[in-house]
This record gives structure tokens, C-alpha cells and sequence, in this order.
């Protein structure tokens, strides 16, 4: 191999190597399947278990959400899939989701979640169409759940027990 | 040196460096990337192993170089850099008063190292200590005081510790792979800076020559 050759392959390898670097640093992966999920996300080739999906929909419409998740979890274990991480959320509002008061823990964690809902979508901006739900917006469900954590007068308010899940 | 070792083998080595010094395993697993001040301490580092002559970086920038040499070059400090700082930062522990008192311990030690001037042989040994000792201070000292302890005297000791010096010295205990990690990583370091590009002292006194233009007479 010439020494241009070798020059020049060198600095793509580092180029290669140095951009793989900073995605790790600034995305921090938990776990084998982020990395791969998330690279194959970059080259545009991820997709989740579809299967796995359609379980988790069955669980989260007969209200197990505990289940949801897991299944949920493992349809898209990079976590990239904006849709998939909307009704992870979703099943924490829904779980968390109380007459008489709110489970602040499920709450956080569902404004977690959605938080990296929305961070995936494209433009920041994630709509699902879904008749089942009472909110189809990441921003409708966000605002839900920091109402839900969010201390004020309206807790005291007798009527709230009227409300519904939505 | 060779193209190969200039244009992927540095890098690679220096980049794999910053990569796994930077690693903190445990719950949740962190890329931890190096701190302006640590990043300082690796400036000085750099300046440190050109003074001692294990780096002679006119034989990665120079004019005489084509532009694409000089890029090689130029990522070959560039690495160096982000390794030494990173390797810094893989033996400096974590938080309270020991991680300020390694990096005072660190700049004193680069200061007094530069003040030595140490030739490429005694840097290179003067590292392996230097690192070796932080190593110890952070992975078996501190690590040892701060884990929980699983016999009485160990936990009463670990009380008395904390108690006298109001938890200052107790740090988060890592999972056993880091120090493995930071072990890997320190020890790529110094063979990265084995492998750099030293300037070789000329026998009647000149100061800069390089291997590449050392003449070797012949016999005949």
C-alpha cells in the first residue's frame, strides 16, 4: 500500500472512529442494544420487534401495564422508536392515574419517558393516531403529567373525583 | 516511523484511550468525558514528553511535510491530548476531597517531572509510577475504605474513618471492571507514548535531530 494510500485510510479510520466516540459520549448507552439499535438508527435501519409490539398493545388496552412495558421494552430495546416510547409513557399515566390522587413515581417516570418521546420524533414533533387514547399528542401527555405531579389548589377541589382517565 | 504507525495505529491506540478511560461501569453506565482542568494537565503532559524528547513534534508538523502528513500529525496530537487527559481522569477519583487532592498531586507532579527534566527513559518510568500510584490510591485504598464492609472490625473501622473525616474520603464504589477498564487504559497510554515519534539526541551536541536524518556511515 502506498503511503498516500495509507495516510489518507488512516484519517478516515479516525474520522470513523472519533464520530463514533462523541455519538457514545453524547447518547451514553446502557446497553449493547442501545449501541446497535442506535447505530443502525444513524444508517437509518432500525426497526422494532413488531411482534413484540402488538403484544404490548394487547396488554396496554386491558389496562396491564406493568406487562405493556415489558413488551413495549422489548419491541424496541435501543429505545428509538418515538411511537413505542409514547405509549411506554402512556402506561405510566394510565397506571399512575388516580381518582382521589396521582402516583407522583409513576408520573416522573412517564415524564421521562415522554421527554425522550419527543426527543426521538422527528422535528420534536409526535402525533398517534390512535382512537383509543384520550390524548394523541407527546406535548398533551406531557402537560398531563406534570399537572398530575404539580401541587396546587385544584387538589383540593371535590369535584375532581368527576374526572375521567383520559 | 512508519506511515501506518503515524496515520492509524497512534490514533486508534490514543482514541481507544480516551473511549475506555472514560468508561464507569455500574447502574447506569457512564461515558465520563475529561474536565477542562484535567484536559490542562494533559497540555502540560504533552509538553512534558516533547521536553524529554519521547515526542519530537517537528516529525509530525513541519513544512517540509505534505498537507496530508502535517493532518496525520495533527490528529496525532490531537489524540495524544484527549488520551492524556483522559488517562488522568481514569485515576482520579471520583469526588470529595480525594479527587481535589489528585489534581493538586498531578499538577505538582508534572510541574516538579517538568523542572527534573527528565530524559525519554526516565519520563517514561517517571509515568508508569505516577499512573501506578494513582492507580493504587484510587482503586485499592480508596475503594477498599469505601466498600461496605462484611466483618465487625471492618465496618467499625469504616465508621471511625467516616466519622473523623465527615465522609470526605468515602467515594462511590465502582463496579470491579472500571478499575480493570482504567488499568487497560493507562496501560495503552503508556504505550502510545512508547510508540511516538522521539527525537533522538545527536552525539556531538546538536539538539534536534531526528532518527530520519541521522547519516550512518558505511565501512567501506
Amino acid at each position: 500500500m502506498g503511503e498516500t494510500t495509507t495516510r489518507s485510510l488512516g484519517l478516515v479510520l479516525f474520522l470513523a472512529y472519533a464520530a463514533l466516540i462523541g455519538w457514545l459520549f453524547v447518547r451514553q448507552p446502557q446497553t449493547m442494544a442501545q449501541v446497535t439499535g442506535g447505530l443502525s438508527a444513524v444508517i437509518g435501519t432500525y426497526k422494532i420487534n413488531d411482534q413484540a409490539f402488538a403484544d404490548g398493545m394487547q396488554f396496554f388496552r386491558h389496562d396491564q401495564f406493568v406487562e405493556a412495558r415489558l413488551a413495549l421494552e422489548r419491541a424496541d430495546p435501543a429505545v428509538r422508536d418515538a411511537r413505542t416510547q409514547f405509549y411506554i409513557a402512556y402506561s405510566y399515566y394510565r397506571q399512575g392515574w388516580g381518582r382521589l390522587y396521582h402516583d407522583d413515581r409513576l408520573y416522573a417516570e412517564g415524564l421521562t419517558v415522554v421527554d425522550r418521546a419527543i426527543a426521538l420524533a422527528p422535528e420534536r414533533r409526535l402525533i398517534v393516531d390512535d382512537p383509543a387514547l384520550g390524548m394523541h399528542t407527546a406535548e398533551e401527555l406531557k402537560a398531563e403529567l406534570e399537572a398530575g405531579m404539580r401541587r396546587d389548589l385544584s387538589d383540593f377541589n371535590p369535584m375532581r373525583v368527576f374526572r375521567e382517565r383520559k | 516511523m512508519t506511515a501506518a504507525r503515524e496515520a492509524i495505529t497512534l490514533p486508534i491506540v490514543f482514541l481507544t484511550v480516551t473511549l475506555v478511560g472514560g468508561l464507569r461501569i455500574g447502574n447506569p453506565t457512564a461515558l465520563v468525558p475529561p474536565s477542562p482542568y484535567l484536559l490542562l494537565l494533559g497540555v502540560l503532559l504533552i509538553r512534558l514528553v516533547a521536553k524529554s524528547g519521547a515526542l519530537a513534534p517537528e516529525r509530525l508538523l513541519a513544512s517540509s511535510r505534505s498537507e496530508l502528513a502535517n493532518l496525520n500529525g495533527l490528529v496525532v496530537l490531537i489524540t495524544l491530548w484527549l488520551a492524556a487527559a483522559q488517562a488522568l481522569a481514569a485515576v482520579t477519583p471520583d469526588s470529595g476531597v480525594p479527587h481535589l487532592a489528585a489534581g493538586a498531586f498531578f499538577l505538582v507532579l508534572l510541574l516538579n517531572t517538568a523542572a527534573a527534566a527528565p530524559d525519554r527513559q526516565q519520563l517514561l518510568r517517571s509515568l508508569a509510577v505516577t499512573f501506578a500510584a494513582a492507580f493504587v490510591l484510587k482503586f485499592v485504598i480508596l475503594n477498599g475504605l469505601s466498600a461496605p464492609g462484611d466483618g465487625v472490625v471492618k465496618r467499625g473501622l469504616q465508621a471511625l474513618v467516616d466519622a473523623v473525616t465527615l465522609g470526605a474520603l468515602m467515594q462511590q464504589v465502582p463496579h470491579p471492571l472500571t478499575a480493570y477498564l482504567a488499568l487497560f487504559a493507562i496501560g495503552l497510554f503508556l504505550v502510545g507514548v512508547l510508540l511516538l515519534p522521539l527525537r533522538i539526541p545527536s552525539p556531538r551536541g546538536a539538539l534536534t535531530r531526528t532518527q530520519e536524518t541521522i547519516d550512518i556511515p558505511s565501512r567501506d
